[in-house]
């Protein structure tokens, strides 16, 4: 429902359809007949959030609960935002047209750090009080979830809640208890005491922090009985794990705009630079037949015709030639096509390769992260030069003549060989182009490089690392680009500034929740976005706050400090990734949990790769 | 491919309304072949590389226009019942999106020659009377000039009065509704938003215009089959 102020503004901004709800599938819900109203809040654009599996999921395991009415709330875009200020329009859901400054809870998701001033610019927006002890009664309860509460302290000032892990049943029992709590009249603090007892759930204005003089921590203490540890929650049995039947289909073009399915969650591989492949473990697959019927029920439901298999490493799948070829079955028929994101070099077989789309002629895409086979081995990439050239070759001679690969530049014992190593990489594949003898008759071949700087982050092993500086990335990125001696090989790079303020939010700690705060007076927004991002800006507010930005970015940790994060357990011990840091730098790799167990602590929870037969 | 079969036209016709109304013509299309997807139509597919269900508008809508009196035309490669049709895509559409009709096509969309609108015209700044009498006054004008942007992305100063001779005004408690019918289709096309443009020069009113196009005639102003 479109309230009335805000269609008087909506002819005034670019893309109004973000702004109005009515898709299908949405749900409406008379709030007369619910006891729980939700605002599950995305701290970015509606072509964003609408494209992200993980709101899809939560927004319909709420909606199936009779008493709740979830609805959806994105970040006003610049225009917009303006606007509604002007016009005194407070932040409103889609759904209902209302606003949410009422509501029972206000849920965001938390994707990047640098959304972290959306978060905050949203609760201001709705007339919601920022800071978690000035909200005083048991409504507005706001609460956190997704992969950035992995180190949740940035924000410990503003939100009441942090969900752990993963949300699909944590969510529910927190929402209910809740619900139970308002029956029994009871104070926003007595509830908080209460979800602070249910697994996966951290509260933190229930502990204590008390810092060295050099600002490190020198202790993190519960308060009230809350558990000293927060134990992450994880599905294991993905099969029974509930998958919507249908997605709110967007009535204008978002960026993913297609269905969806999961084929597993979690990584087998552990490249050390990657976050998600800690956090997400062990590896939990989905069954053939039920990813083949949940795809084939979203597209009836949808009308999309395109799939995607989502999952972190595609090809990783145990049994995925005979997962496309079971969806064949009906896609081909139904003109329903698939795509398989995340493919690795070494996954990229000519029986894939002929079942799905892929990405249309124009764009392959790999990320061999790396230049160097040294640097590779530290990182713990496992791909091979060989592998990349083959697999070039391959699509080559199948008539592709693009190709994108990502790199990183800035990771841990990088040197400028390293570096130049890039650009030898993408030499080597232009060569093996006029080579391949069924190459594109007539055509050049493109290859792009794109770099992006390496930013460490909490729970792998190299948290403790000191990114590199702005300076010296910035070299790298130069050193890179002369060494590059052919138009053929085009070079993008990622701003190393946005990165850098990405780094100190990641390994932040309370101190910094005083640096949002200011930021979100000073009117901060979508410094994930180029239009608004300004690092000088950024500066200018830590010196105002007297905090070193350098020391949570640039300083190089010890394994004895105690890192902001170290009362989450994410599965993964601490000892593990101290063994997996020190392998790292003597270049020494790590097998896959198929290949070897490598003791990383996540078959506690019983289930997923650890106990797959082999 | 490869199979001879008759191709049967369709005329489809819908309104698009409420948070449909926010969305471009683009989307709109989108939207039309998702739903016919989803419906599973026996509708004729381009042949190619990035094969989907074939469909063409006789005359787009703009963005923030309601339409009363919109069509869609589709192929077909079987018999199909025009009444499950509609219904079929109803249940495929967002709220916004109604099919109401379902003909076979009698006009060429190239004999499209004009577009009716009802258009509300409201303002917080003045009264309904005012307004009307604003309005009235720019109607009587000798010449109405105005800048229009020009398909080769320039813009050029036309006058738009010898257009805006079919018209009736009318004085509502709260705002002014203005029935016009201009020029549209593949020749000329006047968007009714020029006349909100001339007002808000002339005048220094905002003026806000609720517009919804209610028909679309031939040259003989017969409404388009």
């Amino acid at each position: 429902m479109i309230n009335k102020e805000v269609e008087k503004i909506l002819l005034k901004v670019q893309k109004p359809g973000r702004y109005v709800g009515g898709e299908l599938n949405s749900v409406i819900k008379d709030k007369k007949d619910v006891d729980v109203r939700f605002a599950f809040c995305f701290p970015d654009t509606y072509e964003i959030g609408m494209s992200h599996l993980g709101m899809k999921i939560l927004y319909s395991i709420f909606n199936k609960v009779p008493y709740i009415w979830c609805e959806r709330v994105f970040a006003p875009w610049l225009d917009m935002e303006e606007l509604m200020i002007k016009k005194n329009i407070p932040l409103f859901a889609l759904e209902s047209g209302e606003a949410i400054t009422d509501f029972d809870f206000i849920g965001f998701t938390l994707q990047y750090e640098l959304s972290f001033t959306n978060v905050l610019n949203m609760l201001k927006l709705a007339n919601i009080p920022v800071k978690s002890r000035d909200r005083k009664e048991l409504k507005q309860v706001v609460v956190a979830g997704g992969p950035c509460t992995c180190n949740p302290e940035p924000l410990a000032d503003f939100i009441d809640i942090f969900f752990i892990g993963e949300g699909e049943e944590v969510d529910l029992e927190v929402i209910e208890l809740y619900r139970k709590c308002k029956k029994e009249n009871k104070t926003k603090a007595e509830f908080l005491k209460l979800a602070s007892k249910i697994k996966g759930v951290y509260v933190p204005a229930l502990y204590d922090v008390e810092y060295n003089d050099d600002g490190t921590i020198k202790s993190f203490t519960p308060k009230d009985n809350a558990p000293k540890i927060v134990e992450k929650r994880i599905i294991t049995d993905m099969d029974n794990s509930y998958y919507p039947d249908s997605f709110v289909v967007p009535n204008i073009e978002i960026v993913h705009d297609r269905a969806v399915s999961e084929i597993f969650r979690g990584c087998i591989r552990g490249c050390r630079f990657c976050q998600a492949g800690f956090l997400y473990r062990p590896v939990r697959e989905k069954s053939i037949d039920v990813i083949n019927e949940q795809c084939h029920t979203l597209c009836n439901n949808t009308g999309y015709d395109e799939v995607s298999l989502s999952s972190l490493s595609s090809s990783d799948y145990t049994q995925i030639t005979d997962l496309l070829e079971k969806l064949n079955g009906w896609a081909k028929e139904e003109k329903v096509s698939l795509s398989l994101p995340s493919l690795r070099v070494d996954g990229f077989s000519d029986e894939i390769l002929d079942k799905i789309k892929t990405v249309r002629k124009s764009g392959l895409t790999f990320a061999p992260e790396a230049g160097t086979q040294r640097l590779r081995d530290v990182i713990n990439k496992n791909v091979f030069e060989d592998e990349l050239i083959k697999t070039c070759s391959k699509a080559f001679n199948a008539g592709w003549n693009k190709v994108k690969l990502y790199f990183m530049i800035g990771l841990p014992t990088e040197t400028y060989e390293d570096v130049e190593g890039i650009a030898n990489l993408a030499q080597k594949v232009v060569d093996t182009y006029y080579r391949c003898e069924n190459r594109a008759k007539g055509k050049g071949v493109t290859v792009t490089i794109s770099t992006a700087s390496f930013v460490p982050k909490p729970f792998t092993p190299f948290q403790w690392y000191a990114q590199n500086s702005g300076k010296t990335l910035q070299d790298k990125q130069q050193h890179l680009k002369e060494t590059i001696s052919t138009k053929k090989i085009n070079y993008n790079y990622h701003d190393a500034d946005t990165s850098y303020i990405e780094a100190v939010f990641a390994r932040g700690d309370r101190k910094l929740c005083k640096v949002l705060e200011k930021a979100y007076e000073k009117g901060f927004h979508f410094d994930g976005w180029g239009d608004c991002f300004s690092l000088e800006n950024w500066l200018n507010l830590f010196d105002e706050c007297g905090i070193d930005p350098d020391f949570y970015a640039c300083r190089e940790r010890g394994f004895d400090e105690i890192l902001p994060w170290d009362f989450l357990d994410y599965g993964v011990s601490k000892k593990f990734l101290i063994k997996e840091c020190e392998k790292a730098y003597q270049n020494t790799t790590t097998p896959h949990c198929r290949l070897k167990c490598s003791n990383c602590g996540a078959v506690k929870y019983g289930g997923g790769v650890c106990f797959e037969r082999r | 491919m490869g199979e001879a079969c008759v191709l049967k036209d369709v005329r489809v016709w819908f309104t698009k309304d409420f948070e449909c109304k926010y969305i471009s013509h683009l989307d709109l299309n989108r939207c039309m072949l998702r739903a016919l997807h989803k419906s599973k139509i026996p509708i004729w597919h381009t042949e190619g590389f990035n094969v989907h269900p074939y469909a063409t508008f006789p005359l787009p809508l703009s963005l923030g226009f309601k339409g009363e009196r919109e069509c869609m035309d589709i192929r077909l490669v079987e018999d199909y019942s025009y009444d499950l049709i509609k219904d079929k895509l109803n249940e495929s559409l967002p709220r916004g999106i109604k099919i109401f009709d379902v003909t076979e096509p009698k006009m060429k969309a190239k004999e499209i020659a004009y577009a009716v609108f009802k258009i509300r015209i409201s303002s917080d700044k003045i009264t309904a009377d005012k307004l009307y009498k604003t309005v009235y006054e720019l109607f009587n004008k000798e010449e109405i000039s105005v800048e229009k942007k020009t398909k080769k992305k320039g813009v050029k100063e036309i006058n738009i009065k010898p257009y805006l001779d079919n018209y009736k005004l009318e004085k509502n408690i709260e705002d002014v509704i203005l029935y016009i019918t201009l020029p549209a289709g593949s020749v000329t096309n006047i968007n009714p938003l020029l006349i909100q443009k001339t007002i808000e020069k002339y005048y220094i009113i905002d003026a806000y215009f609720d517009v919804t196009k209610t028909d679309t005639l031939d040259k003989n102003l017969k409404s388009f089959k």
